[in-house]
């Protein structure tokens, strides 16, 4: 069959955007937003956050790292808005401010119960001035999520669901699914103890091959960093005198 | 002087077109609408009557006048109409249903003064305004009375036309009778967008944009339950409702959608049977200018109309922008406060009130500090923590009396990541009295995340 031998790359592209082999990365048909990290820019189809699709992002409870994920991202996402739905704490405007999160891109919904949260997402997906919505829904069922997914493509918004690592079984109509989970001291050993804080980052769903290993990444952001380091000097040398 | 005669043909029910919304009170509407080509407009019988030489000129000619008068007609009204050099020629031409006629050639049933006098006229054998001017002028005064020679004299253009000039009221207030008592609220819809299609003629003739509204309506009082009769003697016969929006509109479609949210949160006591709308607030609106480049035309509403349509769900205090405050306590830097149109414009200067420090702040704060359980001076949170840096030495709040004495680390949690606690210091002279547990209370304030 001559046909199916020609299965060049670039006859793949001939047939559809959205057709790739499967030990390749997609050609992402989807305009991306980098992460600002680049070794997860690397595993990313198109090479970053993906525009005008749901991301969803698994935690284990009490965990919440998603600022460290997605706050360069949102810096350079542009100057309209960004919607919290039912944030877990308070987020802390000059801690983001200083992180590139202008605060007057910020409003927070409050809400609630599960549907209101989903319709303030989906009103705000329609919104021409709205950048990104970043939702908390440990609840949503998949065809909930589905809706807001072709929300995000239609009106090609930047979309961050988090959700609980429990919903890891469930089916998820999501274009990219991390479970994002800080480095154990077991795993690590010694590094730990050092100061080296790290995130593992599993991508449990992308358009391309799955992924063995955890993408990892430093937890804290570069300011903190350079203290913790100065910290960590000053305890040394201390008790090296 | 150019007179153009309007009147709305007999309306036939269920002629409306779908998706259009029959007018509250069609007559006033089609005098506002009016209003927009010309100043000079007047009621006669059923019909109006529009001078519009004075603002030919701004239209760009006669043709293009008449083009736009009929292209941008009421909704749901069928006008016919005719023109002349005076207002009773036209009017006389629309009656008679002959726009192109001569003047002498029309019919007497179609001058207004001489309809009492027609079954005389006609035995004289006199049916056409022609032959009427032709008559002796002294004898038809004193046979029908000055107002008949009166009349042809201004139908002729002999005499000036005056009329009771209509005007565009300042505020819009219509009534609406329902065609049936109306139980449920959500249902008052149908009577409040009728009322809607009204206000946006109006808001079209004074070129305006409504900033706040109120609908009102009242309760039957002979249908009614305990609870409707309390509020009754209490002067509550009435239901009102206020509209807000945050830029002003000729929107009508989020204007009802406001509506629909609103209205699906009350509860009628008794059926209602009249509403009303009225305008509290409007604004002169500007015209728009639409950008030549295709990509600034994004799609989506605007900004303040999904705002306005979450607040009025989900409750305004559940919206919240942050303000941030030139303060030394973390749970004072920030407030999050409902929000208001205004509030995202007066931000300003941003940069003055960050601290210096921010970047080494954790991005999720806990609006409670939790206090931490301490197993043997070492603070638990999900495990053992491990103080990486700090303390952080914080004293404020003494000129608000409540005295903050702080020391803030930065602790690693195995499970949790990095976490942001404090050890709440007593004052000097406290700690050295009390016994030591007291001075070691940790808590729990935010999360790097």
């Amino acid at each position: 069959m001559p046909a199916l031998a020609r299965t060049s790359a670039d006859f793949l592209d001939a047939i559809h955007a959205d057709v790739w082999h499967a030990h390749a990365l997609a050609n992402a048909p989807l305009p991306v937003l980098a992460t600002g990290e680049v070794a997860l820019d690397a595993q990313l189809p198109g090479g970053g956050w993906p525009v005008g699709a749901l991301t969803e992002i698994l935690q284990p409870p009490g965990v919440h790292s998603e600022w460290r994920l997605l706050l360069p991202a949102l810096a350079r996402s542009g100057l309209g808005l960004v919607l919290l739905v039912g944030a877990p704490h308070l987020p802390f405007g000059p801690a983001l401010a200083a992180q590139g999160l202008a605060l007057q891109r910020m409003l927070w919904v409050t809400a609630q119960s599960v549907a209101s949260r989903l319709w303030a997402c989906e009103q705000a997906l329609r919104c021409a001035e709205v950048n990104a919505v970043l939702a908390w829904l440990p609840q949503a069922r998949s065809e909930q999520l589905r809706r807001l997914q072709m929300a995000a493509s239609e009106y090609s918004k930047l979309l961050f669901v988090m959700r609980p690592e429990a919903a890891q079984t469930e089916a998820s109509p999501a274009v990219l699914r991390l479970h994002v989970q800080p480095q154990s001291a077991q795993q690590t050993g010694v590094s730990t103890a050092q100061g080296v804080d790290g995130l593992d980052i599993q991508l449990l769903k992308r358009r391309g091959p799955p992924l063995e290993q955890p993408v990892q990444m430093q937890a804290r952001c570069a300011p903190l960093n350079v203290l913790l380091a100065a910290q960590h000097a000053l305890d040394r040398s201390t008790s090296h005198a | 002087m150019h007179w153009i005669a309007v009147q709305a043909t007999p309306k036939q029910t269920g002629a409306l077109a779908a998706g259009e919304v029959a007018l509250a009170d069609e007559d006033s509407a089609l005098a506002w609408w009016a209003l927009r080509f010309t100043p000079v407009v007047a009621r006669v019988e059923a019909a109006l009557v529009l001078e519009v030489s004075g603002s030919e000129r701004l239209f760009g000619g006669r043709a293009a006048l008449l083009q736009q008068l009929f292209a941008s007609g009421p909704p749901a009204v069928v006008l016919e109409h005719a023109q002349g050099d005076t207002a009773l020629l036209a009017l006389g031409r629309l009656w008679a249903q002959a726009p192109d006629a001569p003047i002498h050639a029309l019919p007497l049933h179609s001058l207004a003064a001489a309809r009492t006098h027609l079954p005389t006229l006609q035995r004289l054998g006199c049916s056409t305004w022609g032959q009427l001017r032709k008559l002796p002028r002294g004898g038809l005064a004193r046979r029908f009375g000055a107002e008949l020679v009166d009349a042809l004299d201004r139908a002729y253009g002999t005499r000036p036309e005056l009329f009771p000039w209509l005007t565009l009221p300042e505020v819009f207030d219509t009534p609406l009778e329902l065609s049936a008592a109306v139980e449920n609220a959500s249902a008052l819809l149908f009577g409040a967008r009728r009322l809607l299609a009204q206000l946006l003629v109006w808001l079209r003739a004074r070129q305006r944009g409504v900033l706040a509204l109120e609908l009102l309506w009242e309760l039957d009082a002979r249908r009614s339950n305990a609870l409707h009769v309390d509020a009754y003697h209490q002067g509550g016969a009435q239901g009102r409702m206020e509209l807000r929006t945050a830029e002003a509109t000729q929107d009508m479609q989020h204007l009802q959608r406001l509506l629909a949210e609103q209205l699906a949160q009350v509860t009628l006591p008794a059926p209602v049977l009249y509403l009303r709308m009225r305008t509290l607030q409007t604004q002169g609106l500007g015209g728009e200018s639409l950008s030549l480049l295709p990509e600034d035309q994004r799609k989506g509403d605007s900004l303040h109309q999904m705002l306005e349509r979450l607040g009025a769900r989900l409750g305004p205090e559940q919206i919240l922008c942050v303000q941030p405050q030139a303060r030394h306590a973390p749970q004072d830097m920030q407030t999050w406060q409902a929000w208001k149109p205004q509030v995202g414009k007066r931000v300003q200067n941003l940069a003055a009130l960050q601290p210096v420090h921010a970047a080494l702040l954790p991005t999720w704060l806990l609006a409670l500090p939790q206090q931490l359980l301490v197993k043997q001076h070492c603070p638990q949170y999900h495990g053992p923590l491990t103080l990486l840096a700090g303390p952080q030495r914080l004293e404020t709040g003494w000129l608000e009396g409540e005295v903050t004495l702080r020391d803030y680390f930065v602790a690693r949690s195995a499970h949790a990541g990095l976490v942001w606690i404090y050890r709440e210091r007593l004052p000097t002279a406290l700690q050295q009295t009390s016994h030591p547990e007291n001075a070691l209370r940790w808590f729990l304030h935010g999360l790097f995340a």
